[in-house]
């Protein structure tokens, strides 16, 4: 009798197991809605087009989408961004930053007459639940533009999404070389550099620092974003001259990796590269100082950014990487991003993510009004090959063949604990030019890309 | 690097990432085997100790969330870690009181399907709270100065000290309450009650109070495994989801209501990932491409329990307490 009711019970856990994997599937998916639909009489541009996507608009509201991580290990990031975006459609309706002063095409008073609104949804870092949240922004809440990432996977699952369906994706933050590489499309647009760039930028300023002849080993994130990092580091630094040891895949959303990092440490290599980010980045590298390994290895982080830095603390002094943007650029418009940011949230110091958040909605509503309508295929005309020097990022062209923005790159070495304060947590080593940096159109990740139709062929 | 070396570093990695598994494994087991409670909220009750343990270890600045808008730029009192490591226990076995009276006892007689979505409703509504409260982003839960950073063990190398912390409590805790349950005439009763409830009741014992107590037990293990374990990562809304699976599996190999069985499946566990990840394993190569390891080692858990339930589906020690 006994004897029965245990095994109940353990039919009961192992049932309970099951169902609890399911339902933290179901749990983490949750979405959050924001705005609303516009109402009322016609008018708009929809006279001269035929309807594409979601275009024309009906009513007098353009929405919006940003579909960023509020969970998952890149939610720090994620949540920064919706910051920025949110920032931005405030601007957008009323005026203030950068579309007072550095988008001329930019009115304050909504784009083409259509007042701006927005809904977000999480993406948990997952790619599959950000293509469901983007496919619902797109069917229910009628966008016109889509906004997300903090993961290369979430991105290139929503950007495909994008040209099934003709309706504009800006991508924020994804760095994987596939994103304007391999997986590129027509109706996305990247401002982000990629882990291609990374490489080059880094292999220099590393190399310079440790030696020339050096071995390394490798962790990285198990998926579309580590597993090119990966590759672009073993090609620039191997072509520097170091050699790669080994590279080991971790799981992404890894919260212990000492096991990993011992096997680092015993594999008798000079250095080691975190091809980890957001949360798991502050992770493996506070628990590689944990352990120890800076005494015997050097430690590259080639990814970094605020709210990593912030998360793993003193761990990152004198440790290289390369980063988005930062607030310590000092240039006119990244020093109004600054101050329009720290007024709208109580004093926060903007990270690289919200930076590019702000800077690629602003870039979409400016292409809008360029092109005299919503109409997609021109928006991507008016993008392809635009050149702009307004987003605190020296002068940059947004490329027509595979849609990756041509850019400087700004390298960093992490400060001390003690030197770290609200928003200063790296010295900027140098903002490699990007005529150092890039590759043509026939060669490095856009020799494999096929950007698609237009949707008015 | 020699054998004896990779076998050493293998054991400790196992054994400490083993460790905080077995001190939340402990409490679901023997709620589990007593009360025949599934308990999907016991995660959150390590979410509670975590952040239960920053703030009374640090004071912490927030960036985000509720208490920010009101006006909190900093919260935590600052008294350093050993009060959080005597404080959090404490407290979390007030909360597993709570948790008990108002949210367990009502469905005891009820299915196990009730049981789930009504624990698993509340490990979300915690996990959201601290969320909307304390902001989505990861706090760094810095290591107490005497515990921080690398020591040089013998045939090792380089260990964090922290993780040598964690296996000691732990080992002391789970040797304190293995005592209680075998050695007392509080845990003879438990036992007994585990056993054959009915005639315990007929001698005239009251079962509620030592099951209430064994409740709130459980609950101080999973919030002292927060307070350790978090040093460990960073802390944030979402750490106490990613624990109980895990623990539930350690559950699943080791048997329901057996401590040594939580304590066995936690460092089986340990180890089959830290030797996915870590041993000179031979290469295996199939249909073209060379077995990376290290990426099976989630799988390799999973294929643990697996194997332990087609060969011995009561678990390791599954009918140690509850047969």
């Amino acid at each position: 009798m006994a004897r029965d009711s245990s095994s109940l019970s353990r039919r009961d856990a192992v049932k309970a197991a099951g169902t609890l994997g399911t339902l933290g599937i179901a749990g983490l998916a949750g979405c959050t809605g924001g705005g609303g639909g516009g109402g009322g009489g016609g008018g708009g541009d929809g006279e001269d087009y035929p309807s594409l996507g979601n275009y024309p608009i009906e009513g007098d509201t353009a929405m919006f989408g940003f579909n960023v991580p509020t969970s998952g290990p890149y939610s720090s990031e994620g949540e920064d961004e919706l910051r920025a975006y949110e920032m931005a459609v405030k601007h957008l309706n009323n005026g203030g930053g950068w579309v007072d002063s550095q988008f001329d095409d930019l009115s304050g008073d909504g784009v083409l007459d259509y007042e701006i609104d927005y809904v977000t949804g999480d993406t948990a870092t997952d790619a599959d639940t950000a293509r469901q949240s983007a496919s619902r922004m797109i069917q229910r809440d009628d966008v016109v533009m889509f906004s997300g990432g903090s993961s290369s996977a979430t991105a290139i699952a929503m950007q495909g999404l994008a040209q099934e369906e003709n309706v504009l994706f800006m991508c924020c933050l994804t760095h994987s070389n596939d994103t304007t590489g391999k997986d590129c499309v027509r109706y996305s647009f990247r401002e982000m550099f990629n882990a291609y760039m990374t490489g080059q930028a880094l292999a220099p300023v590393v190399t310079d620092e440790y030696g020339d002849d050096l071995d390394f080993y490798q962790l990285y994130a198990d998926y579309s974003w580590g597993q090119t990092q990966q590759a672009s580091m073993k090609q620039f630094f191997e072509e520097a001259g170091w050699s790669e040891v080994d590279s080991v895949p971790t799981p992404l959303g890894t919260s212990d990796y000492s096991s990993y990092l011992s096997e680092a440490a015993d594999s008798g290599a000079d250095a080691l590269f975190l091809n980890h980010y957001g949360l798991d980045g502050a992770n493996s590298l506070s628990q590689a100082i944990e352990a120890g390994i800076d005494q015997d290895m050097e430690i590259v982080l080639p990814l970094y950014n605020r709210p990593m830095a912030e998360a793993a603390g003193g761990a990152i002094e004198g440790i290289f990487g390369t980063i988005a943007w930062d607030s310590q650029i000092d240039n006119t418009p990244s020093n109004e991003f600054t101050e329009a940011f720290s007024s709208e949230y109580d004093g926060r110091v903007p990270s690289g993510p919200a930076q590019l958040a702000y800077a690629q909605t602003l870039q979409y509503a400016a292409a809008v009004e360029r092109a005299g309508t919503f109409y997609p295929p021109e928006v991507i005309r008016q993008l392809e090959d635009f050149e702009y020097d307004n987003i605190g990022m020296g002068a940059e062209t947004m490329r027509g063949c595979d849609h990756q923005a041509q850019r400087d790159i700004p390298v960093v070495r992490g400060l001390p604990g003690s030197e770290q304060g609200e928003g200063q947590y790296f010295e900027i080593v140098n903002i490699t030019s990007r005529d150092d940096v890039g590759y043509g159109c026939d060669s490095g990740p856009a020799a494999e890309c096929e950007l698609g139709e237009y949707g008015d062929e | 690097m020699t054998l004896a070396a990779d076998i050493a570093g293998i054991l400790l990695n196992g054994l400490q990432t083993g460790a905080i598994y077995i001190l939340v494994a402990i409490g679901l087991s023997i709620i589990l085997g007593t009360l025949r409670f599934v308990n999907f909220a016991h995660g959150a009750l390590y979410l509670i100790g975590a952040y239960a343990g920053l703030l009374i270890t640090l004071e912490i600045d927030l960036s985000n969330g509720l208490l920010r808008e009101w006006g909190f730029q900093t919260i935590g009192l600052g008294w350093g870690f050993l009060p959080a490591l005597i404080l959090v226990p404490l407290f979390v076995f007030v909360v597993g009181l709570g948790m008990e009276r108002f949210v367990a006892r009502p469905f005891y007689d009820r299915p196990d399907t009730d049981q789930i979505l009504v624990t698993f409703g509340l490990a979300i509504i915690v996990q959201e709270l601290f969320r909307v409260l304390f902001g989505g982003q990861s706090i760094d839960f810095a290591r107490p100065a005497w515990a921080s950073g690398p020591v040089m063990l013998p045939v090792v190398g380089n260990f964090p000290v922290w993780r040598l912390y964690v296996i000691g409590i732990t080992a002391v805790l789970v040797a304190l309450v293995w005592l209680l349950v075998e050695y007392t005439d509080f845990g003879l009763i438990v036992r007994a009650g585990t056993q054959d409830p009915e005639m315990v009741e007929l001698l005239g014992i009251k079962l509620t109070r030592p099951y209430i107590v064994m409740f709130g037990i459980g609950a101080a293990l999973a919030g002292v495994a927060g307070v350790v374990g978090a040093p460990l990562e960073n802390v944030n809304p979402n750490i106490g989801t990613g624990v109980l699976v895990p623990a539930f599996l350690v559950v699943v190999i080791g048997g329901v209501g057996s401590i040594r069985g939580a304590v066995v499946g936690g460092i089986l566990i340990g180890m089959v990932f830290s030797i996915l990840v870590g041993a000179p394993l031979p290469q295996v190569t199939v249909a073209g491409t060379e077995i990376v390891w290290s990426s099976w080692a989630q799988v390799g858990i999973y294929a643990l329990a697996a194997v332990v339930l087609l060969t011995r589906p009561e678990g390791l020690f599954g009918e140690e307490v509850t047969g």
